[in-house]
C-alpha cells in the first residue's frame, strides 16, 4: 500500500471519530471536561505540538530499535527451530509456552532490573513483538518447498543456506505483512511501557494527561501516534517491496 | 453525472450507521437514569450508584460502612457501590448518567468545574489531605520545608502530589533546581534502592503498609506532611450534578445523610473491629491487622476539628486549593466556589 494511500485512510478514520465525537458531545451537550471542543483540541495542539512530536518520535525510534531486536533475534531462535532435532523441538516448545505470558504481567520484573529507562523500554518493545513474529518464522523456516528444494536435495546440493533462501524467498510476502503487523506491535509495546514506567515518550505523556483528565492531549496524542505508525509501517512495505524486486531481478 | 464510487458509498453508510448507533447506546443511558429517577430511592433491580475514587480500601470505610451494616436501607435507599481506579472519573459518570453519587478529590471537581461539567459538593469526607511523603528517618532529618534542599523527591507529575509540592515549595521560596523532582510510577523500587528520597503515598492506607516494610528493613520511617506548613489541598469529597441535586433534593439529602452517618459510625473507635471486618470484605488482599492500622490513620484524617460536624466543607480549605491550581495553570477560567460547595440540600 502506498505510503499517502495509507495516511489518507489514517486521516479519514481519526477524523471520521472525531467528528462522531463532536456530533454526540454536542447532540448531548457534553461538557468540555467530558469531550473537548474543537477550539480546545486546536489550541492544545498548537501549543504542545513540539512537545508531542519530540515524544513520539523518541517513542517510535524505540520501537523500531525493539523490532529490528526482535527481528533479529526471531529470525535466529526460528532457523533453530526449525529442524527436528531435540534443539529444535525444545525451542518450539519454549516458543509456544512463552508466549502465553502477557508481557504487561512481566513487566514489574523488567523494571525492577533494568529500571525506568530506555533498556526496559526496548525489551518490552521487542519482546511484544517477539513472539508473534516467532511463531510465524518457525512456521515458515520449518515447512519445506518441495517442489524447489526436491531438485537440490536429490542432486545432493542443498545445505542450511540454500534451504533458509529458498523459503524466505517464497513466503516473502507472508514474512513482510507478519513484519509489518508486528511493527503494530513494537509501537503498542513501547507505549505500554512508558504507559507503565517511563518518564519518556508519548505514552509518558498520554498517562500525564490522563492524570489531568485531559482529552485534547490524548487526542492530540493518539493523532500522532497513527501519523508515526502509519509511516513506520509503509517504510517497512516500501523495504519489502525493493527486497522482492530485487530478488526477482525486477 | 460522475459516478459514486461503491466503496465511498460504503464507507458513508458506515459512518452514519455508527454514528447512529453510538448516539442509541448514549439515549440507552440516559433512558437508564430516567428510570432511575422515577424510582428515586433506587430498586434492588435498578440501584441507585455511588462510584468510589479509589479501590476498595479504608479510604472508603464509612461508604462501606453505610452500604454494609444498613444505613442507606434506614433511609430507605438501594444502594450499590462501584470501584473506583486511575481510569474511572465519578464526575464523567455522573454526566453520563451511569451514577447518581461520587466522591472526587477537589482537584478533580475544580478542573472539571472550571470546563463546564455540571457538579456539587454535598460533604468533604477527607478534611485534611492523607496525601504525604514518606522517608527514612534513620537517613533524613526533614523539620521544615527548607531541609528538602538537595534531596531527590518524588512526584506523580499531573498528579495532586505535583501540585501540593509545587505550592509547597513556592510558599517557602524554594526555588525547583535546588533539589530534584522524580517521576514516580506504580512500583516503590527507585525508594527501596535509596535513589529517591522522599516518596508521595497516601498515609492512612499504603503509608501504613510502607512504614511495616521499613520497620522490617530497619528502616525508621518518617512523614513530610505539606499540611503542617501551610498547604491545605482538599481530598475526596462526596459529589453529586447539579441537575440531580435540582431534581431530586430529598434523594440527595437521605443520601448525604446517610453517608455521614456511615462515616460517623466506622471511624467510631468503639466500632473499629466490625469497620476493619466490613472493609475487609471488599479489600480482601489487605490483612485485617493492617485494616485496622489504616482505620485508625483514616480517623485522623476524616475527623473534623473542634466541634464540627462529619463532613462539614471547608470553605478556606478549597479556596487556598483553586488558589494553588489557579496559580499553577491547571484551570481554565475562574470558577465561584460559593455554588459549587452547595452542601445537603435544607
Amino acid at each position: 500500500m502506498g505510503i499517502f494511500k495509507r495516511l489518507l485512510q489514517f486521516a479519514s478514520i481519526f477524523f471520521t471519530g472525531l467528528a462522531i465525537l463532536w456530533i454526540i458531545k454536542y447532540a448531548y451537550s457534553f461538557s468540555d471536561y467530558l469531550i473537548p471542543p474543537p477550539a480546545e483540541l486546536l489550541q492544545v495542539a498548537t501549543s504542545y505540538w513540539k512537545i508531542y512530536l519530540a515524544a513520539v518520535v523518541n517513542t517510535t525510534a524505540v520501537a523500531i530499535a525493539g523490532h529490528f531486536s526482535a527481528i533479529l533475534l526471531a529470525t535466529l531462535v526460528a532457523f533453530l527451530g526449525r529442524s527436528g532435532s531435540v534443539i529444535g523441538n525444545l525451542t518450539r516448545t519454549a516458543a509456544y509456552n512463552l508466549q502465553a505470558y502477557p508481557i504487561v504481567a512481566v513487566a514489574p520484573i523488567i523494571f525492577l532490573f533494568l529500571g525506568d529507562g530506555l533498556a526496559s523500554r526496548l525489551l518490552i518493545a521487542a519482546m511484544i513483538c517477539y513472539f508473534p513474529l516467532l511463531l510465524s518464522f518457525i512456521g515458515i523456516f520449518s515447512e519445506p518447498v518441495d517442489q524447489v528444494e526436491h531438485f537440490f536435495r536429490t542432486t545432493g546440493r542443498i545445505n542450511w543456506r540454500l534451504e533458509l533462501a529458498i523459503r524466505t524467498f517464497e513466503n516473502l510476502d507472508k514474512i513482510t505483512t507478519v513484519i509489518v503487523g508486528s511493527g503494530t506491535m513494537a509501537i503498542v509495546g513501547t507505549i505500554v511501557a512508558e504507559f507503565l514506567a517511563a518518564t519518556n515518550g508519548i505514552g509518558y505523556t498520554i498517562r500525564k494527561a490522563l492524570y489531568q483528565s485531559n482529552l485534547a492531549k490524548i487526542l492530540v496524542a493518539l493523532f500522532l501516534i497513527g501519523l508515526f505508525s502509519s509511516l513506520y509501517l509503509s517504510l517497512i512495505e516500501y523495504i519489502g517491496g525493493r527486497i522482492k524486486m530485487r530478488l526477482m531481478g525486477g | 453525472m460522475k459516478q459514486f464510487p461503491r466503496s465511498h458509498f460504503i464507507l458513508s453508510l458506515s459512518i452514519v450507521v455508527i454514528v447512529a448507533l453510538t448516539l442509541y447506546l448514549l439515549g440507552g443511558c440516559t433512558k437508564k437514569d430516567e428510570t432511575t429517577r422515577n424510582h428515586m430511592t433506587g430498586t434492588r433491580k435498578n440501584p441507585i450508584k455511588y462510584r468510589l475514587k479509589w479501590l476498595y480500601n479504608a479510604s472508603f470505610a464509612g461508604d462501606i460502612w453505610a452500604r454494609e451494616k444498613g444505613v442507606f436501607r434506614a433511609h430507605g435507599l438501594t444502594v450499590k457501590l462501584l470501584e473506583g481506579g486511575a481510569e474511572q472519573d465519578a464526575i464523567k459518570d455522573l454526566e453520563l448518567g451511569r451514577v447518581q453519587f461520587g466522591v472526587a478529590s477537589a482537584d478533580q471537581v475544580i478542573r472539571a468545574v472550571s470546563e463546564g461539567a455540571d457538579v456539587l459538593v454535598l460533604a468533604q469526607i477527607f478534611q485534611k489531605n492523607p496525601l504525604q511523603w514518606i522517608y527514612n528517618q534513620k537517613r533524613l532529618t526533614i523539620n521544615r520545608p527548607q531541609d528538602l534542599k538537595g534531596l531527590t523527591i518524588g512526584i506523580t507529575y499531573g498528579g495532586n502530589d505535583e501540585s501540593i509540592m509545587r505550592a509547597l515549595l513556592k510558599a517557602y521560596g524554594i526555588p525547583t533546581d535546588s533539589l530534584t523532582l522524580y517521576a514516580v510510577h506504580y512500583d516503590y523500587n527507585p525508594f527501596w534502592k535509596g535513589e529517591v528520597d522522599l516518596w508521595p503515598v497516601y498515609r492512612n492506607t499504603e503509608g501504613i503498609i510502607l512504614q511495616k516494610k521499613m520497620q522490617k528493613a530497619n528502616w525508621k520511617a518518617g512523614f513530610f506532611i505539606p499540611d503542617r506548613f501551610g498547604i491545605r489541598f482538599v481530598a475526596n469529597s462526596l459529589i453529586t450534578s447539579g441537575r440531580i441535586y435540582r431534581e431530586q433534593p430529598a434523594l440527595v439529602k437521605e443520601f448525604t445523610q446517610a453517608v455521614i452517618e456511615g462515616w460517623q459510625a466506622a471511624m467510631d473507635p468503639a466500632n473499629l473491629a466490625t469497620a476493619a471486618r466490613i472493609v475487609h470484605r471488599f479489600d480482601t488482599d489487605t490483612p485485617l491487622a493492617i485494616i485496622k492500622q489504616q482505620l485508625t490513620s483514616t480517623r485522623t484524617f476524616v475527623t473534623p476539628e473542634g466541634k464540627w460536624p462529619m463532613g462539614r466543607i471547608d470553605r478556606a480549605a478549597w479556596a487556598q486549593t483553586l488558589g494553588i491550581m489557579s496559580s499553577q495553570g491547571l484551570i481554565k477560567r475562574e470558577i465561584k466556589l460559593a455554588p459549587l460547595l452547595a452542601g445537603p440540600p435544607p
